[in-house]
């Protein structure tokens, strides 16, 4: 008994679509499974439905006029496919958006501030922002001034932390790689590394920077034109040649200058 | 030159302007909130008026018991139109909102008329008209009191955004999208702030009625309190109260030099031109937010 409620994974979307504007059909059917404490990576190119998957479990998806309109997204078993974005952050899911979208004419302090789940205690409040200031040491330094003029890196520290400060059990990332130089993305992947481990977190990451995304989660998801068209772990999609050669730069040997290239297109079966 | 007239007229041009902040502060609560001037904060001002009237004339209760009770009504007011209004509007163009806040000031002027009429009626707040003399000058007592009230709403505000509360206020005048991400409820902030201004323009209603009488010219009061809020930035609080300031002294100063010339009327072409020069050489006004844009 004990071992099956082991298994039931934190979250999971069964065949789900979704439609903009009841036109656009964005994803086609996208089954997804994150198991309790492990990341999982969704991979795949612009436009793909990364986006969106996220946004149909967060719940933000009302607010750009689209719609899970087939299949269902359970949360510890709770089917939340209708719920409201603000009572699925309750539950413990939380988004951190694309393009950081920090509070900008707010500090870094007043940031954490503002997420605070409406219940939490004034001392409890403040122990978790001192956690999240030990994540991201670089916050603590700037914490009082206006968190627009901070750098690319220190914002998308900050609306990482943000969204730790609602306590989520399930942690969603859209691209926290975007625009940042590869040092910073190295280290902002080893905290949520060290957050995944310490708090038993888990964590959907979506990337187009598959190759840091895949050395720090355990199994991938590669979405293309609104389907799921690959999923393994993080080692035999690595090993994929197919992966190589779209999404890690280059196949093995494989040079350039030599050969007359036919661009070569994958097709996936769908 | 007479400088005892000079400083009387720049100091009841500050009291009136303070007066003009007071509305303004409604319209800035808002437009913090939803990125667009309520053009309906002049009718939900004169509701407030007409409300407390009810509640002290027509129903016979004691201010003390008529103006809180009033402030009650206009916060549920203020809940109820982003309710049954705004919530349906989330995430059209802002100028969809602009133009319901336009309906809204109809709507609004329409039921008063129809339910109190238009004749007009007095406020009767007990404030004595019994000249007030500070040395020399002249001050007008119940003007005294309406900047008092100001300055109260304003350390009010100014604290207020300091809560938790407020902080998310703040949050969701920043980003929407961002609020919704972390659970805050952008909904139930834009009804507050709807709900808090509303209070405000029960606080202004009352004040100006006193003044002006209780009428449908209350609603006009919203081309002066644009004016201030446009000076002031539209999103600050403290710009709102300076702009009502400068627009008060510049105005009640300005119309006593250029009335002789003109003939009268220079008050409107002087709150015209300010509101028309802040346009063009400062849109964001004397203390309203930029954009950050990081170098």
């Amino acid at each position: 008994m004990q071992e099956k409620v082991e298994a039931q994974p934190i979250l999971s979307m069964n065949s789900v679509e979704v439609l903009y504007d009841n036109v656009m059909l964005a994803i086609k059917g996208v089954s997804i499974q994150v198991p309790k404490g492990e990341m999982i990576a969704l991979l795949g190119s612009n436009g793909a439905g990364k986006s969106t998957t996220l946004k149909a479990i967060s719940g933000l998806l009302k607010a750009e006029r689209g719609r899970v309109s087939r299949g269902e997204i359970r949360f510890n078993g709770t089917d939340i496919t209708e719920m409201l974005a603000q009572n699925r952050v309750e539950l413990g899911i939380c988004h951190v958006i694309e393009g950081r979208r920090v509070f900008e004419h707010l500090t870094p302090d007043e940031n954490l501030t503002a997420a605070a789940p409406t219940g939490m205690s004034r001392s409890d409040l403040s122990g978790e922002k001192e956690k999240i200031y030990n994540y991201f040491p670089r916050l603590a330094e700037r914490r009082n001034s206006l968190a627009g003029y901070l750098s690319g890196g220190e914002q998308q520290m900050l609306a990482i932390g943000r969204a730790l400060v609602t306590q989520p059990s399930l942690l969603m990332l859209d691209e926290p790689s975007l625009g940042l130089a590869p040092f910073l993305v190295a280290e902002i992947f080893g905290i949520l590394q060290k957050i995944n481990k310490e708090e038993g977190m888990s964590v959907l990451l979506v990337e187009q920077n598959a190759l840091a995304a895949l050395e720090i989660v355990s199994e991938g998801y590669l979405i293309e034109n609104g389907r799921v068209v690959m999923n393994g772990t993080a080692e035999a999609l690595k090993s994929n040649s197919d992966i190589q050669e779209f999404y890690l730069g280059g196949g093995e040997g494989t040079d350039f200058h030599n050969v007359k290239h036919y661009s070569r297109r994958k097709r996936w079966l769908s | 030159m007479d400088w005892v007239f000079l400083s009387e007229l720049a100091i009841n041009g500050a009291l009136t302007g303070l007066l003009y902040s007071l509305f303004a502060i409604g319209l800035v609560l808002i437009y913090k909130a939803s990125s667009v001037p309520n053009l309906a904060q002049g009718g939900l001002t004169m509701v407030g008026a007409y409300v407390v009237l009810a509640l002290s004339h027509d129903a016979g209760l004691p201010l003390w018991v008529a103006i809180p009770l009033g402030a009650v009504i206009m916060f549920a007011l203020g809940f109820g139109i982003e309710r049954v209004a705004l919530r349906r509007l989330a995430g059209r163009p802002v100028v969809m909102i602009l133009m319901l806040t336009l309906g809204l000031d109809i709507f609004l002027r329409g039921t008063t008329l129809a339910i109190w009429g238009g004749t007009s009626r007095s406020m009767e707040l007990g404030v004595s008209y019994e000249p007030l003399f500070v040395g020399d000058i002249f001050v007008s007592r119940i003007h005294l009191v309406g900047a008092a009230v100001t300055i109260a709403f304003f350390v009010a505000f100014m604290l207020f955004f300091r809560t938790r509360t407020g902080v998310k206020l703040r949050a969701i005048a920043d980003d929407y999208m961002a609020s919704w991400s972390v659970g805050i409820s952008v909904e139930r902030g834009v009804g507050l702030s709807w709900a808090l201004a509303s209070v405000v323009a029960l606080g202004a209603g009352v004040i100006w009625g006193e003044i002006q009488g209780v009428d449908q010219s209350l609603s006009l009061l919203l081309l002066k309190g644009l004016t201030v809020a446009v000076l002031g930035g539209l999103d600050s609080i403290l710009g709102a109260v300076i702009a009502g300031l400068i627009l008060g002294i510049v105005e009640n100063v300005g119309a006593d030099f250029l009335d002789p010339l003109v003939g009268g009327g220079s008050r409107e072409l002087i709150v015209a031109a300010v509101l028309i020069l802040t346009v063009m050489i400062r849109p964001h006004g004397l203390f309203g937010r930029h954009d950050i844009e990081r170098v």
